[in-house]
């Protein structure tokens, strides 16, 4: 069960399909390991639903319901069937843009204990990756130009505010400055969605910093 | 449950700001409909959720303006055909009709938008649908009271929260965009969004 949530302004501009694709993602792979929240949506969807109740309604054409019902007996179109063989436990929506196991993936090396593989949203401006973190290995201090939103997907992490297990979420602002560690005995994987890239801040990390550029899309 | 016999009152849509809070059992006549529809393909039960939702879809794709008569129209289309599509997975205990209607019409606007601007995306909102589960009943019961208390609340909200809430769920607007637009500042938005919400969260956990 997931200890770590997203904050209710977010909820309210997931229910409200006012979120960028990346963050949306983000909030609901969070939904599929968490019924607290889920209940939580369902009462902010409630309030879309009270207020679609309440527009003033546009007149509609007949010929709008005449060319519904001509359509009615269409094929239904083909919906993505969730991928059986894979092994790695996902909420669907990212086990769709794994597409196989996390192996599979294309790992970019940043430190001894850090690889990233960055994912394909469309989102013109954040970025969506994962972050791979060996048993106990560190990621260097560091800030963020703009905002990040963390889920943990497998293992775990602490830092300088607490310890995460999958399924919790974190938004970090940029002034926030942490070095998360992986727990002992399993690697970690997180997904992590920015809006700026990451800076590390001490001298002998710095020269990666230009590694680090956004990559949005 | 609380049933609500009211059923004289004047419907809810009447634009002058006040909110008529809907009375039961004319929720539970649209859920009827969405249940007709789902199991038995009933026609006319369809063309009679469409007679009155399909007004509200092109209000709510109207709204904010950046849809064109013709695009609302098209939307309209693509909900209520989603609607006969899906009617069959419609759970009267879970959610509202209207609600589910909402997401519906929510998850078209949002694909819509992205084509529209060539938005290329692996992504098509319905894909953020979690595939629905078995919930244990307190959970359904919790959600149907929950879903009551949320349209009394509506009407209880000062204006100028109530305003915001209808942009952000109407138009799609981030807060940031709300604020640019009601010409506030971000904070002001962000503090109105937060009291309507305590508002609700209390509700949500009493």
């Amino acid at each position: 069960m997931a200890h770590h949530h997203p904050p209710m302004d977010l909820h309210l501009e997931y229910a409200a399909g006012a979120l960028p694709v990346a963050q949306s993602a983000c909030v609901a792979a969070h939904l599929s390991y968490c019924q607290r929240c889920r209940q939580l949506v369902d009462r902010l969807e409630d309030v879309g639903g009270a207020h679609l109740e309440r527009l003033d309604p546009q007149p509609v054409g007949e010929s709008v319901l005449e060319s519904v019902m001509a359509r009615l007996d269409d094929p239904e179109p083909l919906r993505y069937a969730p991928n059986e063989a894979s092994d790695t436990q996902l909420p669907g929506l990212l086990d769709r843009l794994i597409n196989g196991d996390y192996a599979d993936l294309v790992w970019k090396r940043v430190t001894q204990s850090l690889s990233i593989s960055y994912l394909k949203t469309g989102d013109p401006s954040h970025e969506f990756a994962l972050y791979r973190i060996a048993e106990g290995g560190r990621i260097p201090e560091h800030t963020h130009g703009g905002s990040e939103m963390t889920l943990v997907l497998r293992g775990g992490f602490a830092d300088e505010s607490g310890e995460y297990h999958p399924g919790d979420f974190l938004v970090r602002e940029g002034w926030d400055k942490h070095t998360p560690v992986a727990l002992e005995g399993e690697e970690c994987i997180c997904l992590a969605v920015l809006d700026a890239p990451l800076r590390f801040t001490r001298l002998r990390h710095r020269w990666l910093n230009p590694l680090l550029k956004l990559r949005a899309g | 449950m609380a049933i609500n016999n009211d059923v004289g009152k004047a419907p809810a849509a009447n634009g002058n700001g006040k909110w008529n809070v809907p009375t039961g059992r004319r929720t539970d006549e649209w859920s009827e409909a969405l249940v007709l529809v789902g199991e038995s393909q009933d026609r006319s039960a369809f063309t009679r959720f469409f007679r009155h939702f399909a007004p509200l879809i092109k209000a709510f794709a109207l709204s904010g303006s950046s849809l064109s008569a013709s695009h609302a129209d098209e939307l309209v289309q693509e909900v209520m055909l989603k609607v006969w599509q899906k009617a069959g997975g419609y759970n009267p205990e879970k959610a509202a009709a209207s609600t589910w209607v909402y997401t519906i019409a929510r998850n078209c606007r949002t694909d819509m938008f992205r084509r529209l601007q060539k938005f290329d995306t692996p992504l098509a909102s319905d894909d953020f649908e979690l595939e629905s589960e078995e919930e244990e009943s307190f959970v359904v019961l919790h959600t149907r009271r929950g879903a009551e208390r949320v349209r009394e609340l509506m009407g209880d909200l000062p204006p100028d929260q109530a305003q915001i809430l209808a942009k952000v769920y109407m138009e799609g607007k981030s807060h940031s965009e709300a604020a640019a637009e009601l010409d506030l500042p971000l904070g002001t938005v962000k503090s109105r969004v937060r009291l309507a919400i305590q508002k609700l969260q209390g509700l949500m956990e009493a």
